[in-house]
């Protein structure tokens, strides 16, 4: 019987000192970052990018080791990661609106609870373009013709349930103004279309655009403030319409992560914003960056859940 | 327009890219060669494990084989009678003849030759045609390109040669699989049967590894195959420089061959086979002495040749500007551009150039090395691999079939996936059920429906958003004329014939 009790008492003394180890010791193993799309697609690229800077922060030789799990937009990739073991040796790529809007237009195995938010890195901001000599070179010719001719306008973009479907929602909101939605496999055929004239208007984003500026007219930017990216051109707050949007990639973790592993990575994460090189290398790949992290980054993705719930119960798009 | 293609030229003679080339070309002679591999079952076998390869290194191997396995078809066809590649049936009618007559070394150094000018042809038909049609590409919208995609099922048509319905149900089956996944417009699941890894539609890759390796592979270990006979005395050991005379009266036949494989391949739907018979006839006709042919005539062989090898470039002038492909190899090769991320259509030409254009001279500089690789050095040891030990080759291409498969997304569904379709290609391989309408079916089919779609909304529902324009009306006559043309020969040869009785 003593025995018994003092196997326990050993066995439950050796597991706190386990415990305590498990953190110290984090990472003691490679930890492994599952990007939901193919080698050399933009988060792939953003994994690979971050993924030696992360290295550094973490410290004691960590590693991490991009596996490319594409398919289904994401969806593959990232109920893996939501369905991980919660140990911190698995991370995984998180893109929005899109993860989110998945929840809702479909049956997905996972929902915004099934994540530790780590930090998102990029926002690429959505902009609105037209074809040249189509007359409608700024965002009031637009609005204006779309409020005459409901309808009239038709609009090339990257599938319905994205980042470029909510920008035009909210446009639509905002002014009141009709247009017709033309939903490309992808934004560079819409931008081809839009190049050969065959739809009037373009929501894509600015790093898609950026070395396309003497071929289409870009009317505006829907961030806060000038992207470093193009600072020439203007954003739409600054010819008065309230418009914000954009496609964001970052990093998650699955739910319920050590306390300790989960400041370790939010510390690591948060580095990321102020290394120059970091920034310099993203840059250099055409990803604007844009670093939110922890519950800044829930409330973000919990605020964009509310805007594509919201849509898709005024109008579903499927 | 032209000067990118001066500019990718230094960056296809390094190193890598040109070794590429050829060590494309020599593999592509041995595929060839060995009956039932064909160009494309090779490339398809190959196309997954170039995901880790530079771009061009990918291409040129690509490309090196197709020029390869165009000529090496010809070996077997003109020492065994036995075709290597499909694209060589006609090579057979006057290469056996010759070899009987203890000509077959000639025989073999005018394919090789031939094929080489087809080759460089076809080549230089793709650096002059392709960059200004990549132009123009941009005006086609929607509604041009939907008309495009039916144009080319209307092109399958010529594929279906002796039997009409299983030639069109094998096009219904590829039009069917283009249809599974997510809906082009609206994401709905379609026939996925919930799996996530079918939302994004079958990958041509899959379909194609399946459909066109599988059955040849289990083709080569079914039948036991008799190769005794190929010995060196039967070739003739005369060195091609000093064959080369005995050609120079080939000159009309190649050009007209050349001009006809071009056509050919630009066409959709009709590939090398269909090219290399319908210059076999065209030579025959104009030739002095018809009789001859068929005896062991070596300006059949040069026909064929010249012919089969002609299409291989021009078939991926739609292939690149549009994303059409001309034949099942251009296919595959638009799924090798795929997987590098390279989109077919006009942006590939300003985003890429030195990929796009480097692929060109790649084709060129395949064609030439044909001469060089297949005509001086190797003729004779070529015919010697027709020796190999069939069953280890067979399981050899099957495990490389099963890794390659694997690796494009790291999935053993992909795997399954292969083997079903590979099932399905047997069955219709032995029933004999043309397979590239499938192809095409599903490449077509995809695309007519998208784009129809994407009309139909650019022209809020308007059906006559379709016949807006010029080029939209150029293409629905030219599909009606595929379609009714041969119905109206038929009519025309029949009533003759009444006539005549």
């Amino acid at each position: 019987m003593l025995k018994h009790i003092k196997s326990a008492t050993l066995a439950g003394a050796m597991a706190l000192v386990a415990g305590a180890a498990f953190a110290q010791d984090y990472p003691s193993k490679p930890i492994e970052v599952i990007v939901g799309y193919s080698a050399g697609g933009g988060t792939d690229v953003m994994a690979r990018t971050a993924a030696p800077f992360i290295e550094k922060y973490l410290g004691d030789g960590a590693s991490l080791v991009v596996k490319n799990m594409p398919g289904a937009s994401g969806q593959i990739g990232v109920t893996e990661a939501a369905n991980a073991d919660a140990d911190g040796y698995t991370l995984g790529t998180f893109n929005l609106p899109g993860m989110m809007a998945r929840t809702i237009d479909r049956e997905a195995a996972y929902d915004r609870d099934s994540f530790t938010y780590l930090a998102n890195v990029v926002n690429d901001p959505n902009v609105i373009v037209t074809t040249k000599g189509g007359g409608l070179d700024s965002i009031d010719k637009l609005v204006e013709e779309a409020k005459a001719n409901p309808g009239a306008v038709t609009v090339g973009m990257s599938s319905l349930g994205g980042d470029d479907h909510f920008m035009l929602i909210k446009l639509q909101e905002l002014t009141g103004a009709e247009f017709t939605i033309v939903p490309f496999k992808g934004s560079a055929p819409a931008r081809t279309a839009l190049m050969g004239g065959h739809v009037a208007m373009g929501i894509l984003n600015i790093s898609e655009v950026a070395e396309f500026q003497e071929e289409l007219n870009v009317l505006g930017v829907a961030t806060e403030e000038r992207s470093d990216f193009a600072p020439d051109l203007p954003t739409f707050q600054e010819q008065g319409y309230d418009l914000i949007n954009g496609s964001m990639r970052g990093f998650i973790a699955p739910a319920g992560l050590p306390e300790d592993v989960q400041a370790k990575l939010l510390d690591a994460f948060a580095q990321l914003e102020t290394d120059e090189e970091f920034l310099a290398a993203m840059k250099a790949t055409a990803n604007p960056v844009e670093v939110v992290t922890g519950d800044e980054f829930k409330t973000l993705t919990s605020d964009l859940y509310d805007l594509a719930k919201g849509v898709w119960e005024a109008t579903p798009w499927n | 327009m032209y000067s990118e293609l001066l500019h990718a030229l230094p960056e296809v003679i390094g190193f890598s890219n040109f070794a590429a080339v050829i060590i494309g070309v020599i593999a592509g002679i041995v595929v060839g060669a060995m009956p039932g591999l064909s160009a494309t079952m090779a490339i398809s076998v190959l196309v997954p494990f170039t995901f880790g390869l530079e771009p061009l290194v990918a291409l040129g191997l690509m490309a090196g084989i197709y020029n390869g396995a165009m000529y090496g078809g010809a070996i077997p066809a003109v020492l065994l009678r036995i075709p290597g590649t499909p694209a060589a049936v006609a090579t057979t009618f006057d290469g056996y003849p010759m070899a009987q007559k203890g000509e077959g070394g000639f025989a073999l150094q005018v394919a090789v030759v031939s094929s080489a000018i087809g080759g460089i042809a076809s080549a230089f038909a793709l650096m002059l045609l392709a960059p200004p049609l990549s132009k123009v590409t941009l005006l086609f919208g929607p509604s041009e390109v939907f008309w495009v995609a039916v144009f080319g099922l209307a092109s399958i048509i010529f594929l279906l040669g002796g039997n009409p319905v299983k030639g069109l149900i094998s096009a219904c089956f590829g039009v069917f699989v283009s249809v599974i996944g997510a809906d082009p417009i609206y994401g709905t699941d379609r026939f996925t049967f919930g799996q996530l890894e079918m939302l994004d539609g079958i990958s041509i890759v899959i379909l194609l590894v399946g459909l066109y390796a599988l059955p040849p592979v289990i083709d080569l270990l079914e039948t036991p195959l008799k190769t005794d006979g190929v010995e060196s005395s039967k070739l003739g050991t005369e060195p091609i420089w000093k064959a080369m005379p005995r050609m120079k009266g080939f000159w009309k036949t190649w050009l007209r061959s050349s001009v006809i494989g071009i056509w050919i391949g630009i066409l959709p739907g009709a590939g090398g086979s269909m090219a290399a018979f319908m210059s076999y006839n065209e030579a025959r006709r104009s030739s002095k002495h018809p009789e001859r042919w068929g005896e062991g005539e070596p300006e059949g062989v040069a026909a064929s040749e010249t012919a089969n090898n002609a299409d291989t470039a021009s078939a991926l002038i739609p292939a690149l500007t549009l994303g059409i492909p001309g034949t099942a190899v251009a296919a595959v090769m638009l799924g090798g551009l795929l997987v590098h991320g390279l989109q077919p259509g006009p942006m590939l030409f300003r985003e890429n150039p030195d990929v796009v254009f480097g692929f060109m001279w790649q084709f060129l500089f395949g064609a030439i090395l044909l001469i060089l690789l297949g005509g001086s050095l190797a003729t004779n040891s070529f015919a010697r691999l027709l020796n190999l030990p069939r069953p280890l080759l067979g399981s050899v291409i099957i495990v490389l079939m099963l890794i390659g498969v694997y690796s494009i997304h790291g999935r053993m569904f992909d795997v399954y996936l292969m083997l079903g379709f590979g099932a399905v290609g047997w069955v219709m391989d032995k029933l004999k059920f043309p397979l590239p309408p499938v192809v095409l079916g599903l490449i077509l089919g995809g695309f007519a429906e998208e784009n129809l779609r994407l009309a139909l909304r650019i022209g809020r529902g308007d059906w006559s958003v379709l016949f807006q324009n010029t080029t939209s009306l150029i293409l629905v006559a030219l599909t009606v004329a595929v379609v009714v043309g041969p119905i109206v020969k038929r009519r025309m040869i029949d009533r003759r014939k009444h006539a005549e009785s």
